[in-house]
């Protein structure tokens, strides 16, 4: 486990320079002009230009991503040219928000589907089994933007239960979550049953049957464990893009998470700013998929022993 | 139901802790964007300049007609035309407690025109030579040479020179009737009644501003009762039924937000004097205005809308007229190859942004301009891109809006000829000495009467070769809640009425 943990930490420094260099050419090359967009259209082109040095964007490309990188490096992210103020404390003021949408969507979403996933893969062609395929096709189907507006005037319109909008407490989460969580549940239901469906016609399970076992029993802690692999690969790669941000959730319901801030930051092309939160998403995703990884090997002995072999 | 509701009020009630920062009793208003920064020395966008007029005062302020009229000071004297000397009233503070003087103006100024504070605001107070202050409540300014729309400038929020000497880019202690409580960029700001303004506290205990983006949230959060106040960002279309909500009224008063189509002169088409005034008459105002913004605007006629005291009426209009349109391509020397045929006489490219209402105005554009035989292509971008290809003069037709047009020494940024980007916001390319010569007396001429007569030839020669062509001018738009009382609506958008503006109770 030592040598994966450090194995998956060593694969992380490559993967986030890489994501720093990408980031940083994306911003530069894109049209727009910061300098522009600070001082407006009517200043004299000295002060563009004094200012253009005092922020260092008149020195080669070259330089300017050294110095970023060796800014990284002492984990200063530099100071956002729109809002006047650091990064890093624009980044970790909206980062908390982010998080807490995303783990809220990841649990409405195990919290609907793998119940649901596991009674239709137990009774394959019934009511619950429809009902289930149903339930996976609406929430893939109904896109964010029309989710939204239709909780809102059902739960905070009509039954005035929860608020239409903003952060905080737990009564602000449920409503984005749950708009978030549906489609991922919808996912999520459609894969927990296929996996369960295939892992139930192993020859261990058909074994574990002739012993005896109880059909519940066989189901949750022979062949349930088994199917999770897939379905924790496609929870590890949902969680990980809402860590980048659910733009059109976050709009809807007024959510001051990560992604409405790296948008305006693009728009004032606000170049410190936009490079920080696109950091900040990376490494959210690389985290969430390392963390992914490690579990395959807590839940699976196989990819454990294949580990070692490493 | 009623059980179902209880418990998610209780478990709200259990989760969200009592918001001590928000002073009871406050007036909730919605923006659809978040101001950036509050300090008066950067803050350029719509909603900044706002929030900056109730937390800060500056030496004057601009009334409903645009015209600069006293505020922190309490006189100017204008001598021999580049010397401003303003007396400053005794009675203001700031919210730390420390009379506002002269030192404080001197130092605001200073930073704002020191080029390492990179102020967005400093060209516009270049023309300052020198501060002086003979004494704690008289400020002189001397400029370099003569420059009427000099007063337009001085509305500048005045800051603490103790705080400005932190050298700090986010000062947000003012002396206006409100005072900054919590600013989190992005999701609200809220604003606590200062103690000890001199015109009396503000009868309400604070305001919310709430940052919510769709426009859809924002009009039900009206309806549900948790906004009181939302100005100039409710979608037409929600109107008519927030008009019914019987908690609600909609007021509206003219506006000065001038709404235009810009053209790239250098362009073969937009070139000629006929395109553009085919254009302009191809364009149905009435129909847009009466079915894309519900009779919220007035056709314009330029830049200075009605309630500007330059304003010119007797300049030429173009009524739609898709006949005269055609007739005048056909004179350009653009015949339409297949008469009313699919196959057009020219093709040109719009270029906007990503707004619902631009978008939708660009399909009926391009659905009129069809009708006299030019082919629209539209393409949307988002803001940082459009910006940049408008001033590197890479379109040749685009719609934006002009907002919060004072002093019309704007006509020199927009259309003289050394106005063309980088220097100036001549983004269509415009070359016109007469206009070049007008617009230089409206800024140097300190008779009034002069200014005004400049400014109207100004304003007919621009209808007449249209270097940009007017659509409307946006009235101010406001839902509020009928608890909320003696708040008017202003046509330049100022909020300043809340000062004096107070809620019943529920």
């Amino acid at each position: 486990m030592r040598a994966l943990l450090s194995n998956r930490a060593a694969l992380m420094i490559p993967r986030l320079l890489g994501i720093v260099t990408l980031v940083f050419l994306f911003i530069h090359f894109i049209p727009g002009d910061p300098v522009d967009m600070m001082l407006g259209e009517t200043a004299q082109p000295a002060d563009k230009e004094a200012l253009r040095r005092a922020l260092g964007l008149d020195r080669p490309l070259l330089e300017q991503y050294a110095r970023y990188v060796g800014g990284l490096m002492r984990g200063d992210l530099g100071h956002s040219l729109s809002f006047q103020s650091p990064v890093s404390q624009l980044v970790t003021s909206r980062y908390p928000a982010t998080l807490e949408l995303a783990l809220g969507a990841v649990f409405i979403a195990l919290l609907a589907a793998v119940p649901l996933g596991v009674l239709a893969a137990a009774r394959p062609g019934t009511l619950i089994d429809r009902a289930s395929v149903m339930f996976a096709l609406l929430g893939v189907s109904i896109p964010n933007f029309a989710l939204g507006p239709l909780l809102i005037i059902a739960f905070s319109i009509s039954l005035a239960w929860f608020p239409v909008s903003g952060r905080g407490g737990l009564a602000h989460l449920v409503l984005p979550a749950l708009t978030l969580g549906l489609s991922m549940a919808g996912i999520l239901t459609r894969m927990t049953r296929a996996s369960l469906i295939e892992t139930l016609r192993e020859d261990y399970v058909r074994t574990a049957h002739a012993k005896g076992l109880p059909a519940y029993r066989v189901l949750l802690t022979h062949a349930l464990p088994n199917a999770l692999t897939p379905i924790l690969t496609i929870l590890g790669l949902q969680f990980g893009t809402l860590l980048a941000g659910a733009i059109v959730t976050e709009t809807i319901f007024a959510w001051p998470g990560i992604g409405q801030l790296t948008v305006n930051a693009i728009a004032a092309r606000d170049y410190p700013l936009a490079q920080g939160c696109i950091l900040a998403i990376g490494v959210g995703y690389i985290v969430v998929n390392s963390a992914t990884d490690l579990l395959y090997t807590l839940i699976d002995p196989r990819v454990r022993s294949e580990g070692r072999n490493d | 139901m009623k059980a179902g509701g209880l418990l998610w009020l209780s478990l709200a009630a259990a989760c969200t802790p009592p918001d001590s920062l928000v002073p009871p009793g406050s007036l909730v208003i919605a923006f659809e964007a978040a101001p950036t920064t509050l300090d008066p020395r950067y803050s350029t966008d719509e909603k900044s300049s706002l929030i900056a007029e109730l937390l800060y005062h500056g030496l004057t302020r601009l009334d409903e007609h645009g015209e600069p009229v006293m505020d922190l000071a309490a006189s100017v004297q204008i001598l021999d035309r580049t010397r401003y000397v303003f007396r400053l009233r005794p009675d203001f503070s700031f919210h730390d407690g420390s009379p506002v003087t002269a030192a404080d103006v001197k130092a605001t100024y200073e930073s704002v025109l020191d080029p390492k504070t990179a102020s967005p605001k400093r060209e516009s107070l270049t023309v300052i030579e020198r501060i002086d202050t003979p004494d704690e409540r008289t400020v002189t300014f001397t400029l370099r040479e003569p420059f009427t729309p000099f007063l337009d400038s001085t509305g500048l929020g005045i800051l603490p020179a103790t705080e400005l000497g932190k050298n700090t880019r986010n000062v947000t202690v003012g002396c206006g009737p409100f005072r900054l409580a919590r600013f989190r960029p992005g999701r609200d700001i809220v604003l606590a009644a200062a103690h000890g303004h001199p015109e009396g506290p503000s009868h309400l205990p604070g305001l919310v501003f709430k940052i919510i983006p769709d426009d859809t949230v924002r009009a039900l959060e009206l309806h549900r009762g948790e906004l009181g106040l939302v100005q100039n960002a409710i979608d037409p279309d929600m109107i008519p039924w927030l008009r019914n909500q019987a908690d609600l009224e909609v007021l509206s008063v003219p506006g000065t937000t001038f709404h235009y189509l810009g053209l790239n002169l250098s362009d073969r088409h937009l070139g000629r004097k006929q395109v553009r005034q085919a254009i302009a008459l191809a364009i149905d105002r009435d129909a847009i205005i009466r079915h894309l913004l519900k009779g919220y605007g007035t056709p314009a006629t330029g830049l200075l809308s009605p309630e500007h005291w330059a304003y010119a009426t007797d300049v030429t209009s173009y009524p739609y007229d898709p006949a005269r349109a055609r007739e005048l391509l056909d004179e350009a020397g653009f015949a339409d190859p297949d008469g009313p045929g699919p196959l057009p006489r020219f093709r040109l490219l719009y270029k906007g942004s990503m707004l619902q209402v631009r978008r939708r105005f660009a399909e009926v554009l391009q659905e009129q301009l069809a009708r006299v035989g030019v082919a629209l292509d539209i393409r949307t971008y988002e803001w940082g891109t459009l910006y940049s290809d408008i001033r590197r003069g890479n379109f040749q037709l685009y719609a934006l809006a002009w907002v919060g047009v004072s002093d019309p020494d704007i006509y020199y940024s927009l259309f003289h000829s050394k106005m063309k980007p980088p220097r100036g916001n001549n983004r269509g390319g415009y070359v016109d000495t007469e206009i070049d010569r007008l617009t230089e007396i409206g800024r140097r001429t300190a008779d009034r009467a002069q200014r005004r007569d400049a400014y109207t030839a100004i304003q007919r020669r621009l209808a007449t070769t249209l270097p940009v062509v007017p659509l409307w001018w946006a009235p101010t738009v406001v839902v509020k809640t009928r608890r909320l009382h003696s708040f008017f609506p202003q046509s330049n958008g100022t909020l300043r009425s809340l000062k004096d503006a107070w809620l019943d109770p529920h």
